[in-house]
């Protein structure tokens, strides 16, 4: 039998590749331009080039988003999209980081200078003018989905001014914000207290930081590490004394749990204690479905959900699916598309902009027709980039789906965005 | 609460999803990853060839008492005549309703044979409409067209080895900008391609290169979701009978399948398909099964089910595991396998050997309700069924029996299932 905790380097799964093609005929990416020749070429097939202290054989494995829609159609639990993202370290490491990548590597400094004084940087950021010079000085896409800095504090603001009327109960739950919900979106980190909150339990919000994915992605390895030693600092001891840590950004969660520790070979205890003491915060909910309280009120909606790439990477089902069809009159419909295209940096760099917006155009699709039959307002997704980019996509608003659980027990505003 | 839980998501693992879902059961299913269709021609082949036997066999109806005197164990043995003319019917069936129609030889006993990506004959029970005027009964001399840079697929061979087999049969080439303007394509790329083409382009180029009478053989790249009406237009346009030949992997009309049952199935019968779930463990009580524990990021997840289907495949599909050493094990139950436990008996020395390879015949043994046996004959567990090539006693790469071994068995399970009370 196989032991559940077993796994093989990348570099050495790629012997259980049988060159079905099953990757390449799934490949977003390869679809969308032939840039990238596919999962298979880029990865086990130029794998077996890659030797250490040669030149990499190829390049075109920067192409590769990362989505992992390679790995969940590999009939042989091949890690193709962990041998490309290690190969995307070894050519970072032959041949440097362009500017522009170690910029988007750094969304959480970014995140912290630009809160200071979030109008001034939003203007700086998003106005035409600005943008066309990143473009051209930078290789970020002028039209890419950028967020917009909070106005109205970050989340540890907010969590600072809730912390003394916070619910006290025997029961904790430790809340893992990340980047994203602490500088731009603080309201789904709300959303998320208030649902748990609901559910009995006491919320821990300890000091954190960037899970490291931006970097992980963008190949800076060496950074990357330093991020996780920080994390597992801060949160190691809450894991170790039994913790649970959910997260609302699957992305984030995922890096926790399995993708740094993967591909930075971290195997020690204190990372295999914080792994296992990560989850989803739908994951954990379905987990605990039998303390979810049931005063649902009524919503008669139609919700288009895309179950992002990184979600569906965690291997764990489509839990939100499955909590929010608990609410009467909710109807779920899921997207069964691939990607988003943005895949977290990605479709923010200049030449790779027309190639995510390519990609998407399958979920972008489905959004429209499910708004012009249903009336649909929102759609639902659990990643925040995927959010932004649905929105640059199809024009139409998106949502964690738990915003829309904080909504059905009346605790949340859905059209504000703001906890009631 | 699940009714069934389906593990694998290859043809048999597909089709008992779709036949359960239809029969009313909350249906899952829960896959490492797609199935051995993409790799293979997207035909239906029942039975080509007999143990030991050079000559294809004309009626795999009429052979199959031949086949299981030889292989009594064999999932057809269980299935009986019936019960494989039933599923045959009811896939035919399915995939007419589905908009991917699937025909046979005139005489609905016989296989057909159609040219191989290599130029060979092929016995197939059914094929896509798209291949059928390829059928070697008919008269027409063949016009074997690849496209220049199309790197998966060999008309020169084809023509060649048809004509050695008696076959008036030649070969042109295409330039690919027909299709597309890409450098770097795949066959699944072109079919993508060919949904959006100016179709016009291409059936002027093949009216230009074909000769008056003859059919035109194409590679299997005639569109993805407007396959149909893809060939159809061409075959209007030129005035000739077109018909697709598989090519190497990624084989499109393999994705084609693949698509409309994981369409139907997840759209249609709203039933769940999860992929990049490899089930590693489970838990039984008192002869039955209570879940079944997939990896993932973490932990492992736990599936509850009233009733559990093993549709994991053969050794190719990852049905099995070995050891460098030998032994041989079904990788989630771990049920008797009848594989040769040395692998030094694994194969003949032969490589073409007509027999076969012992270990391709290995698997698991079912009883007659599809249930796996233990070695003492008893069903393993209450509420756990298996189909596909997982099952013991038949040798899909020999005797070509892979698809219809996946669609009889699937069929009977869901049967034998559906009626046993748990």
């Amino acid at each position: 039998m196989f032991n559940a905790d077993t796994w093989l380097p990348p570099e050495a799964s790629l012997d259980q590749c049988i060159k079905c093609n099953i990757c390449v005929s799934y490949c977003p990416v390869a679809e969308a331009t032939d840039f990238f020749p596919g999962p298979k070429y880029a990865g086990p097939q130029a794998q077996r080039f890659r030797m250490a202290g040669q030149p990499a054989p190829d390049l075109s494995v920067d192409y590769c988003s990362g989505c992992r829609v390679c790995n969940e159609v590999c009939p042989n639990d091949v890690n193709i999209m962990e041998m490309n993202a290690r190969a995307r370290a070894a050519l970072v490491a032959e041949k440097g980081i362009p500017l522009r990548n170690r910029l988007l590597g750094r969304n959480e400094l970014m995140g912290k200078v630009g809160s200071h004084a979030p109008r001034l940087a939003n203007f700086a950021l998003h106005n035409p003018v600005s943008r066309v010079a990143a473009d051209a000085i930078f290789g970020i896409a002028k039209e890419a989905p950028l967020p917009r800095w909070s106005t109205t504090g970050t989340f540890v603001d907010w969590w600072e001014k809730h912390y003394p009327h916070r619910l006290i109960s025997d029961k904790k739950v430790v809340y893992f914000h990340g980047c994203a919900t602490m500088y731009y979106e603080p309201f789904i980190g709300k959303a998320a207290v208030a649902v748990l909150e609901h559910m009995g339990y006491e919320v821990i919000v300890p000091p954190q930081n960037c899970c490291g994915l931006p970097m992980l992605s963008n190949g800076e390895f060496k950074a990357a590490g330093k991020l996780y030693d920080n994390n597992l600092r801060k949160l190691g001891p809450l894991a170790a004394e039994g913790y649970d840590i959910v997260g609302t950004s699957t992305s984030c969660t995922l890096t926790l749990k399995e993708e740094a520790p993967h591909l930075l070979d971290r195997h020690d205890e204190t990372t295999q204690a914080l792994t296992h003491a990560v989850w989803d915060i739908f994951e954990w909910i379905r987990e605990h479905e039998d303390e979810l309280p049931r005063d649902f009120i009524q919503m008669e909606m139609v919700i288009p959900y895309h179950p992002p790439c990184q979600y569906r990477a965690h291997r764990v089902g489509r839990p939100s699916m499955d909590v929010l069809a608990l609410i009467p009159g909710v109807e779920v419909h899921e997207s069964h598309a691939r990607c988003c295209g943005i895949a977290g940096t990605y479709g923010y760099k200049k030449e790779k902009y027309d190639i995510a917006m390519k990609v998407g155009q399958e979920l972008f699709s489905f959004i429209l027709e499910e708004e012009e039959h249903h009336h649909t307002e929102f759609n639902a997704c659990d990643s925040e980039t995927c959010r932004w980019q649905i929105e640059h996509g199809t024009g139409q608003e998106s949502r964690h789906p738990i915003e829309i659980l904080a909504a059905a027990y009346g605790l949340y505003d859905l059209e504000t965005r703001t906890t009631l | 609460m699940t009714d069934l839980l389906i593990i694998g998501a290859g043809l048999s693992g597909l089709l008992a999803g779709v036949w359960a879902r239809r029969q009313g059961l909350r249906t899952r299913i829960a896959a490492t990853g797609l199935g051995a269709t993409h790799w293979h021609a997207g035909t239906i082949d029942a039975l080509g060839y007999l143990p030991g036997e050079d000559a294809p066999v004309r009626s795999p109806f009429a052979a199959l008492t031949r086949l299981t005197a030889a292989r009594p164990g064999h999932p057809y043995a269980l299935t009986g005549e019936a019960g494989l003319r039933e599923a045959l019917a009811a896939f035919r069936a399915l995939l007419d309703e589905l908009g991917l129609p699937y025909g046979g030889a005139a005489n609905p006993d016989e296989n057909l044979l159609l040219p191989s990506p290599a130029g060979a004959p092929r016995p197939v029970y059914l094929a896509p409409a798209a291949q059928l005027a390829g059928d070697m009964s008919r008269p027409e001399p063949y016009l074997l067209v690849g496209f220049q840079a199309l790197r998966d697929f060999y008309p020169t061979v084809i023509a060649e080895n048809l004509t050695k087999l008696g076959f008036r049969s030649r070969a042109e080439f295409l330039p690919i900008e027909l299709i597309t303007d890409r450098r770097d394509f795949s066959t699944i790329d072109l079919a993508r391609a060919m949904d959006s083409a100016d179709l016009s382009r291409l059936a002027n180029a093949l009216k230009r290169v074909a000769a008056p009478g003859e059919r035109i053989g194409l590679p299997a790249i005639l569109g993805l979701r407007r396959h149909g009406q893809i060939i159809a237009a061409l075959r209007e346009a030129v005035g000739a009978p077109i018909f697709e030949i598989p090519t190497l992997p990624p084989s499109v009309p393999g994705l084609r399948l693949t698509t409309v049952l994981r369409e139907h199935f997840e759209r249609d019968l709203h039933g769940r398909l999860d992929l990049g779930m490899t089930v590693i463990d489970f838990r039984a009580e008192a002869g039955r099964v209570t879940w079944v524990a997939s990896r993932a990021s973490a932990r492992p997840v736990r599936h509850r089910a009233r009733r559990f289907l093993l549709a994991t495949g053969g050794i190719l599909g990852g049905g099995f595991h070995s050891e460098p050493r030998g032994r041989v094990w079904e990788t989630i139950f771990d049920l008797p396998l009848t594989a040769p436990q040395k692998r030094s008996r694994w194969f003949r020395p032969d490589f073409l050997a007509p027999e076969g390879h012992p270990v391709f015949r290995g698997g698991v043994r079912v009883g007659p309700d599809f249930r796996p046996l233990t070695l003492a004959g008893e069903p393993a567990f209450e509420n756990l069924w298996a189909a596909g090539n997982l099952l013991a006693d038949s040798d899909p790469i020999s005797e070509r029996s892979l698809e219809g071994v996946a669609i009889a068995t699937a069929l009977a399970a869901v049967t034998s299932l559906i009626k046993t009370d748990v």
